[in-house]
């Protein structure tokens, strides 16, 4: 059972690496430390999730091992978003064991649930999901893009996306942020919200990328 | 299995930690030392005239502040954007010489766009002796993240908030008191407007004293601060923030380091990044965003109190004013006051100044009975006093002061940015979207001015399509207000079919541009939109008086070296050459007099002067109803006044700049010939013919 998680863990590892475009067992190493074993490194080729290169200097994950890494990373970075937004709470303890214990069908719930969110609090992508491609709305989510709020409705914000770097600072610095109530005054010829205070018009691309929780009703002082 | 996972997840992360820190601890305290004794060894070069340098978010009353502790004026307006250029004056404040400057808006230390480069990099470049920051008591929490930033440069900082007057009607109270113990800095409440606060102002500045950041990073981030600044240059200044910076990714900072202390300090500032981003997974900048809006939350806590209150009259009218379809009257409503004073003002300060002040300077010189040349030199067709200084000051001058009073009732109210949001879908097409926008809606302000806001723009195609359509067929605040009492004297007909077709030209411009250029950039539109005020009269009557006096300083002499060369060319025969040159240009085609030259040749010093010239033309019954039509609209879209053309070659380079004008002056003047004939069929028929 422990070895499951380990191997886990360095399936996890190596999509990092991936993601980074590494693939030096040194790096591995580094990352893993005193939790490195070359049993395990043995065994993630045996069982064809990884390829080792012949010099051994090199690693990367095999299609199997993708799939089933991409499902932890997934299933991590979702439970971090939960953990995140809807309880505030700090996002790697709890997080961390999460991907271990869940199911597959359980995860697709979570997804739902939160809208498809397509990136971590991190600001790292979470991988697509069967749940993603199949539908964008499903009746289990609690959370809506800004240009589907009603007109006139107060709704925290449960995250923002957006387009670049730039952009992520604008929305920052003007407080447009997770947990932030905002007010929607307008949503034609653009987008006017209400936050902490400032009238902001949006236009609907910026909009469309602000999520907010549905069916949640702040209190006025918030909603202020 | 719980507990061991945990376990190993977190030495996997500590290890490389631990050691980092251990070398932190030792660097972080020669580090602080070596800071803290920076400024004081160069006090003594710089102790003659200490720099206080005014910073806020857009619109949160900076220019008003400098004005207050200055005496100079800067334009003061409700609009973001008003000042787009670093303003510097000389100021005593309690014996001690100081050089306060303004400065266009910043958001934070990490910058949005090319405006805030200016600023940051003046931050970065002069370490200002002390920084005012103006807090906007609506825009709270937003101000309080420019502030985090602004203490973490470890220099002596002032907190100015204004608009606390608004903000008490709005039901928020902010406990400056509590603020102040929060923060360790002076905080001032003000209403900059009327000037109060400024007192203690001036105290908090003379006794400006450093102060300290104390946002908690947590111990990962903090020594990994720690090990960037270890890598920064021994001398620099601002090392900590610039740390922050460099964490953060900025590019245009990275740049700034490059150009200041090398290529190879920097690469080893970027390693030493690379390492610690590794570390984080390149979580540090949510990190380092979510500590600095967990502080903010913290202060904002135990410092303001928010109550309900009734929304006030502004609330809903700034809501009218961008909404689709009460918008549109609101719109009208407002063009129509601007169009009936003016039209009205014209009329009645018109007559009075020609019957007590123009006619009897002219008829004094006519009894003067001088040589036919010097008659001719000051009050003949070409002047010095006729078409120079009578122009300006008879002429040009009344129905100004009128529109620019009007107009800066306009900026006061927070009207423009809802313009913007109003008139969006509509630019839209034309290719302009996001902050665009509000630039050309700047033009007609000062095309200048409007030009040089582009520089924020980063997609070609957009900043193209925008400076054309700045220049292009929009009259400048100067010269519509002259074409509106050119109009005026032909009735509302005239306007409707004169803006008419400028607008047509503009939006035809927009739209063909727009699928001509091919160029995909991102762009957005994250508007802030100014809080709705009724205008104080008396800063209206401020920024009017300013605004005069500029436009005397600079044009009358223009107006006067125009007058003369026209005079010099009319005298060796130049002009009537010019004249009998363009004839059928100016006669078959356009249907204008020829003495139109002149306007013409004026147009390309100044737009008032020539728009003055028709004016004075129209009055003379010179100019006929299509006539003055034509001339209105080619002047307008002729040629960009010389200033706004150096503009453009600054933003754009010179030869967009040159093949613009060009354009601009071929489309113009086959434009006026079309335009001449559609209304003379309109009017008279084909049976003339």
């Amino acid at each position: 059972m422990t070895q499951e998680h380990d191997l886990d863990e360095y399936l996890e590892q190596l999509w990092y690496m991936k993601e980074d475009e590494q693939t030096s067992v040194t790096a591995l190493k580094r990352v893993l430390a005193d939790k490195f074993d070359g049993v395990l490194l043995e065994r993630l080729s045996v069982e064809g999730l990884a390829k080792i290169s012949p010099d051994a200097r090199n690693i990367s994950l095999t299609s199997s091992g993708e799939a089933q890494a991409r499902q932890l990373i997934r299933a991590h970075r979702l439970a971090e978003r939960l953990l995140h937004d809807v309880l505030g709470s700090d996002v790697e303890k709890g997080a961390c064991e999460f991907e271990h214990i869940v199911s597959l069908e359980l995860v697709n719930s979570i997804c739902t649930l939160l809208g498809h969110p397509k990136e971590c609090p991190h600001g790292l992508p979470i991988p697509e999901g069967e749940c993603c491609k199949r539908s964008e709305k499903t009746a289990l989510s609690c959370v809506l893009p800004l240009n589907q709020l009603k007109l006139g409705a107060s709704a925290r914000i449960a995250y923002v996306k957006c387009q670049n770097d730039q952009q992520i600072h604008i929305m920052e610095g003007l407080c447009v942020r997770p947990g932030v109530v905002i007010k929607l005054h307008q949503n034609y010829p653009t987008y006017v919200i209400e936050c902490e205070g400032a009238h902001i018009a949006l236009d609907d691309a910026v909009a469309a990328n602000i999520s907010v929780w549905k069916d949640q009703q702040p209190s006025s002082q918030e909603a202020k | 299995m719980a507990d061991k996972m945990t376990k190993t997840n977190n030495a996997s992360l500590n290890v490389p930690l631990a050691i980092q820190n251990e070398n932190g601890g030792i660097e972080k305290n020669s580090r602080k030392e070596g800071r803290m004794a920076e400024p004081s060894q160069d006090a003594p070069n710089k102790a003659l005239i200490k720099k206080v340098a005014i910073i806020g978010l857009p619109n949160t009353g900076k220019s008003q502040l400098f004005n207050n502790l200055t005496g100079d004026y800067n334009i003061v307006a409700n609009y973001p954007r008003t000042t787009i250029e670093v303003k510097r004056t000389l100021a005593k404040i309690e014996g001690q010489l100081y050089e306060i400057i303004d400065t266009p808006s910043l958001h934070s230390l990490y910058v949005h766009s090319e405006e805030e480069i200016l600023v940051r990099d003046l931050i970065f470049e002069e370490h200002p002796d002390v920084i005012v920051q103006c807090i906007d008591a609506l825009h709270y929490k937003q101000s309080l993240l420019l502030t985090a930033d602004l203490l973490e440069l470890e220099t002596p900082v002032v907190i100015v908030i204004t608009a606390i007057d608004e903000a008490a009607r709005k039901g928020i109270a902010i406990d400056s008191k509590k603020l102040e113990e929060h923060l360790g800095v002076p905080v001032i409440e003000s209403i900059a407007i009327r000037g109060t606060g400024d007192k203690q102002l001036k105290n908090a500045i003379a006794k400006a004293r450093k102060s300290k950041a104390n946002i908690k990073y947590g111990f990962k981030i903090e020594s990994a601060i720690i090990d960037v600044m270890a890598v920064l240059p021994l001398e620099m200044v601002f090392k900590f923030k610039t740390a922050v910076l460099l964490l953060l990714t900025d590019p245009f900072f990275e740049k700034f380091l490059e150009k200041k202390h090398g290529k190879v300090m920097l690469d080893g500032v970027r390693k030493e990044i690379g390492k610690t981003r590794r570390q984080f997974q390149d979580r540090i900048r949510q990190e380092i965003h979510g500590k600095r809006h967990q502080w903010v939350d913290q202060i904002s806590e135990g410092t303001v109190k928010k109550e309900e209150s009734a929304r006030g009259f502004s609330y809903y009218f700034a809501q009218a004013t961008r909404h689709p379809i009460w918008g549109i009257p609101i719109l009208f409503f407002f063009i129509a006051i601007v169009y009936l004073t003016v039209v009205d003002a014209a009329k009645y300060i018109d007559r009075p100044i020609n019957q007590y002040f123009v006619n009897p300077i002219l008829m004094f010189i006519t009894l003067l009975k001088l040589p036919v040349f010097w008659n001719d030199f000051l009050i003949g067709n070409h002047g010095v006093l006729t078409l120079g200084l009578l122009n300006a000051i008879c002429t040009v001058l009344p129905i100004l002061t009128v529109f620019f009073f009007i107009y800066g009732f306009f900026e006061d109210c927070g009207y423009i940015a809802n313009f913007s949001v109003l008139t969006k879908r509509i630019f839209e097409k034309l290719g302009v979207t996001g902050k665009a926008i509000t630039s050309i809606v700047l033009a007609f302000g000062c095309k200048t001015m409007a030009t040089l806001t582009t520089k924020g723009l980063t997609s070609y195609k957009e900043k193209f399509i925008t400076n054309f359509l700045i220049l292009f067929a929009i009259p400048c605040s100067v010269q519509l207000g002259i074409n509106i009492a050119i109009l005026g004297k032909f009735g509302m007909s005239a306007s409707l079919i004169a803006f008419g077709t400028l607008a047509i030209l503009e939006i035809v411009a927009g739209l063909v541009l727009n699928v001509i250029i091919k160029d995909k950039g991102e762009n957005y539109f994250i508007q802030v939109l100014p809080e709705m005020r009724l205008p104080s009269l008396k800063a209206v009557c401020v920024k009017t008086y300013y605004r005069i006096v500029w436009f005397l300083q600079e044009a009358i002499p223009i107006f006067v070296i125009s007058a003369v060369a026209l005079f010099v060319a009319d005298k060796i025969g130049l002009l009537n050459g010019l004249k009998h040159l363009l004839n059928p240009l100016m006669v078959g085609w356009m249907g204008l007099p020829s003495s139109m030259v002149d306007v013409f040749i004026l147009a390309f010093a100044r737009r008032e002067a020539a728009a003055g010239l028709i004016y004075k033309m129209v009055d003379a019954g010179a100019l006929t109803y299509i006539q003055s039509i034509v001339a209105v609209v080619i002047t307008t879209i002729f040629y960009p006044c010389f200033a706004s053309v150096i503009a453009l070659s600054k933003e754009m380079g010179v030869k967009t700049a040159v093949v613009m004008s060009i354009l601009f002056i071929v489309v113009s003047f086959s434009f006026a010939g079309i335009l001449n004939w559609l209304l003379f069929f309109a009017i008279h028929g084909f049976k003339i013919i």
